[in-house]
């Protein structure tokens, strides 16, 4: 364990978490200065971004134990800590969060018209609550950051969505909140049995509560809990029909936060909790989350390839990309759960370059509807190279990140099961066929109207916003080892925490009905 | 005699402040009558400073019926800074109503002294003369505008429900005195420890007295009274009627069933079960159907009786110490987040023509009152029980509790339950922030009242204080448990 003292000599993780929440509340005593207001949040988004760069600087890669640490005690008589402590995982997906809170600011500069104060404060506090889930250490604050980012979220798509916003918005919130108060009695219940004794306190710290053991029947319930909470975020099917709703009626900013990170917290949670915490759950139900995964791999594609509106196609997208994540993680092997992580990161950098440049055309031809489009190249050559490149990344060609996460996610599943891996890889078939099929009807065949010759292509403000998501795809595309070296070392812990558990191989069909025998 | 007055002092300064209230009033213009309320509020400063600075000693006093200890301490202090924030909501309100009596600060004076002893009497007699007072005042603080056929209607409902509830309580009480000879708590509760006792009538004496609390905390099926009575009390009133007499219920509530029935746990812990599970489905489906926010408040407040009383099932043996603490702390995070909602609604009657406390009448309250719509906000949030307000922190505690004495399905059910209130909680926030206003908005009124924002702040900085540093809370709740355990 590293003390924060020892390592950079300041709270690096608490300034990373509260310092948007403090430039938020600033920024409501701002009213009827927009200029200022849009500053400040860029400013502060921006110290945020760099904080995080300095944060990795100063992170020793080589090691898988938690960095940065803080521990003060918060409520003492129920052993509640203020614990924060990040390692490779956490950091990775920190600069993420950063990197993509900062790119939005300039991207909804001027696409929101009304209360673009509270706008502009609601990204900040749910910055503050994304960076406080890939931070924190202890189970209370770790729940407490969950519900922070999903207060955000809500009135983000509520006040400043759509027109179905408020169906959309109030879905999002029930679909969430009710797998976290299941995880919130699961987080009571382990943190009273994890206890030495009848009298004494609660424990929430999660580095406590990796050492303990939980019988079977506590760790199956409890690790159902904890992964329904997840899964609904990852959204993984068929706990997905949120997502859709959510992204269709959520501004550009608000989708590119959802897909970029927020969905990225339940691959990140089951890393975090599910895996270290439940071990004998996991290795008995992990079968069925890779069916699962499977599923909506191809099944996202499939509803993708049928979408008439761009933004859901891309939403539906999200879900088969996401299944990579889980069934990389839940191979429970190094190279699978290496790939969910990549694919995690990919994923980011990807739909959240796409839904901006949904929401750039959206701002342009104000319509999504695939069909209304056609021949967009000739008035658009930037934005048809912008497009095109993350196309191409997103559908997984060698050499740009997106390739790099599901190839070893696939590896990952092919050492379980060869079956799976022959499934999986359907969803990257799929993927070419309706990404390609979707920019073909997009930017190429007749032109509908001349009218948007007239509109003018991105301007620099936008090619500023989404450059930086196309040079971190290039890299890791090309380079990848700079990430990789960073999960290394916890994807190296994860899976040797597992690999005593692991069973003989088997087939896929074998492993599934063995696993029936642990279910009843 | 001198150590028994000793004992009472600061219901003797509530008590004399509430008369002299009654005996200056009439002396004084109407304009006058503004000071009143500030005096009330002083009286309640000092009862609660005088109570904070004898907490150090405990002892019992007339006689073994009143005990000053940690938990009544506990209690007396929350409950008169609910009758001060009470008063701070009131005022402006009374006067545009025309009603600035000074009989109404006199009558939340009495309440509050009367659930004071209520909490602090370890004697069955004395209690009942508590809960009389508290529950005779608040029948006339209901119907206080007599002008408005609603308040009168409540007044009436609330005082027959009221005196049947009563009458089952004082039935289940003569039983029990009827059993064990004696009138205190701790005696009664050794003889149905020790026994022997025919279990025939003790069945039958918690079950009236079981009845009687649920009238007076509003838990189902005896919660009918609670909506209208919400409804057509003033709405400062309400405020205090939905918050008062439930802590001093819940504080009565489990001197009942830990120090005299504590020994019986096992027996009426499945009705508790029923009890609790019915009030928090009619609660929180209730709520769902309601479009006047008075009402729809009232059943969220019996779905908080149920949840309430989940955390008395959790007071058996193991573990009794959380599932007591649990309800204390979670009653001081109820006090400040109901108070603070229904102070909203006083907000808007007395700053927009026309507001009919109906959800569409919230539409583009966002827009128009940000600061009021914000605190709303924020009030059911933390019913809903989201972090970082003092309603997770007391759900969490609670939930904590009973899962802890091995009650986790119970634990499942009330999330389940909460799922569905966080439906009906933010249905207020998308009326307020996501839908357009339909035509002009109400024309505002000159109701700008520095003592209301003051209630309002102070409700609003209780429900985030709890939630953000419950350490200080958390352990006066548990400290004053646990000597109660120990008797």
């Amino acid at each position: 364990m590293y003390d924060f003292q020892e390592q950079i000599g300041f709270p690096i993780l608490t300034a990373l978490t509260f310092l948007p929440a403090l430039g938020g509340l600033a920024i409501l005593l701002m009213r009827g200065r927009p200029n200022l207001y849009k500053g400040v949040a860029l400013a502060v988004t921006g110290v945020n971004f760099l904080l995080s760069l300095v944060m990795i600087g100063w992170f020793d890669r080589y090691s898988a134990d938690m960095q940065f640490v803080e521990k003060v005690p918060w409520i003492e008589s129920l052993g509640i800590s203020y614990h924060m402590g990040v390692d490779g995982i956490s950091v990775l997906l920190i600069m993420l969060t950063a990197l993509l809170s900062l790119i939005i600011i300039p991207a909804s500069w001027n696409y929101i018209k009304e209360r673009e104060l509270q706008f502009f404060a609601a990204f900040l506090f749910l910055e503050t609550g994304m960076i406080g889930v890939f931070c924190a250490r202890d189970l209370f604050l770790f729940y407490v950051f969950w519900e922070v980012m999903l207060i955000p979220m809500y009135f983000i798509i509520g006040v400043w969505g759509g027109p179905r916003r408020i169906y959309a918005a109030i879905k999002f919130f029930l679909f969430t909140f009710a797998g976290s108060l299941l995880m919130l009695v699961a987080i009571v219940a382990i943190a009273y049995l994890a206890r030495a004794n009848e009298f004494a306190a609660p424990v929430f710290d999660m580095d406590l509560l990796e050492q303990s053991v939980f019988s079977y029947q506590v760790q199956l319930l409890a690790f159902l809990a904890f992964f329904i909470a997840f899964a609904v975020k990852v959204p993984m099917w068929p706990l997905h029909t949120w997502l859709p709703d959510a992204h269709v009626e959520a501004p550009t900013a608000g989708s590119v936060i959802l897909a970029g990170v927020m969905l990225k917290v339940g691959g990140y949670g089951m890393l975090r909790l599910c895996i270290p915490l439940f071990p004998d759950a996991v290795v008995v139900v992990a079968p069925w989350i890779l069916v699962f995964s499977l599923i909506a791999i191809v099944y996202g594609a499939l509803v993708s390839l049928v979408q008439k509106d761009l933004k859901k196609l891309v939403a539906y997208s999200s879900v088969s990309h996401m299944g990579f994540v889980t069934a990389g993680i839940f191979a429970l092997n190094i190279v699978g759960i290496e790939g969910g992580i990549m694919v995690m990161f990919s994923h980011g950098l990807l739909t959240g370059a796409l839904f901006l440049m949904v929401g750039f055309l959206y701002e342009r031809l104000h319509t999504r509807e695939i069909a209304d489009m056609g021949g967009l190249a000739g008035p658009f050559p930037v934005m048809a190279g912008f497009l095109l490149f993350f196309t191409l990344a997103s559908l997984g060609l060698p050499g740009l990140s997106g390739f790099v996460g599901e190839f070893l996610s696939l590896v990952g599943l092919f050492t379980y099961s060869k079956a799976m891996a022959a499934v999986a890889s359907l969803g990257i078939i799929l993927a070419a066929a309706y990404l390609l099929w979707m920019f073909q009807r997009v930017m190429f065949t007749g032109l509908r109207d001349e009218k948007w010759y007239k509109v003018p292509d991105y301007s620099l403000r936008e090619i500023v916003s989404l450059a930086p998501l196309g040079f971190l795809a290039i890299w890791a595309g090309v380079y990848p080892n700079t990430f990789l070296q960073l999960i290394e070392p916890p994807a190296t812990r994860l899976s040797e925490k597992m690999a005593p558990y692991m069973a003989e191989g088997g087939s896929a069909v074998e492993r599934i009905f063995a696993s029936l025998g642990g279910l009843f | 005699m001198g150590h028994d007055l000793l004992a009472i002092v600061p219901e003797l300064m509530l008590v004399a402040t509430g008369v002299v209230i009654m005996l200056i009033d009439p002396l004084l213009p109407t304009d006058g009558r503004r000071g009143l309320s500030w005096l009330g509020i002083f009286a309640c400063i000092t009862a609660a400073l005088s109570t904070w600075l004898a907490s150090g000693e405990e002892f019992t006093a007339f006689n073994n019926s009143i005990a000053l200890d940690k938990y009544s301490v506990f209690f007396k202090i929350l409950l008169i800074v609910v009758a001060a924030m009470a008063m701070l909501l009131s005022e402006k309100h009374l006067m545009l109503k025309k009603r600035l009596l000074g009989d109404y600060y006199a009558l939340i004076l009495f309440t509050t002294v009367g659930m004071i002893i209520m909490a602090e009497s370890i004697d069955l007699i004395t209690f009942f003369v508590g809960l009389e007072l508290m529950a005779l005042s608040t029948y006339l603080l209901a119907g206080f505008f007599r002008y408005e056929e609603r308040s009168i209607e409540a007044a009436l409902k609330y005082f027959l429900g009221g005196a049947f509830a009563s009458n089952f309580l004082l039935f289940g009480m003569a039983l029990l005195y009827g059993l064990a000879g004696s009138t205190n708590f701790k005696e009664i509760g050794d003889v149905v420890k020790l026994g022997p006792v025919p279990s025939g009538p003790l069945a039958i004496a918690v079950v009236l007295v079981l009845a009687g609390f649920a009238f007076k905390v509003s838990a189902v099926p005896f919660h009918n009274w609670a909506p209208d009575v919400y409804q057509g009390s003033p709405t400062p009133a309400a405020a205090f009627l939905s918050v008062g007499p439930k802590i001093a219920g819940f504080a009565a509530i489990l001197k009942f069933f830990t120090m005299i029935l504590g020994s019986q746990h096992d027996t009426w812990v499945p009705l508790m079960i029923a009890l609790s599970i019915a009030t928090m489905l009619v609660g929180s489906t209730m709520a769902l159907l309601q479009r006047d926010l008075k009402r729809m408040l009232a059943f969220s407040s019996i779905g908080h009786v149920g949840y309430l009383l989940l955390a008395v099932v959790a007071t058996g043996q193991s573990g009794r110490t959380l599932g007591m603490a649990s309800i204390l702390f979670y009653l001081a995070a109820y006090a400040f987040m109901n108070m603070g909602a229904f102070g909203i609604l006083v907000f808007l009657e007395n700053n927009r023509r026309g507001f009919k406390d109906s959800l569409d009448d919230m539409t583009g309250i966002g827009r128009r009152y940000p600061w009021a719509a914000a605190l709303m906000a924020l009030f059911m949030l933390s019913l809903t029980g989201v972090p970082p307000t003092a309603g997770f922190v007391a759900k969490f505690y609670l939930f904590s509790a009973v899962v802890n004495s091995g009650f986790a399905w119970l634990a499942v059910t009330g999330a389940l339950f909460s799922l569905v209130s966080a439906f009906f909680y933010l249905r207020v926030i998308v009326y307020m922030y996501m839908r357009e206003p339909e035509g002009e908005p109400g024309l505002a009124l000159e109701g700008k009242s520095w003592d209301l924002n003051l209630g309002l702040g102070v409700a609003a900085a209780g429900v985030l204080l709890l939630g953000v540093l419950p350490s200080p809370i958390l352990t006066s709740a548990q400290d004053a448990v646990v000597k109660l355990l120990g008797n």
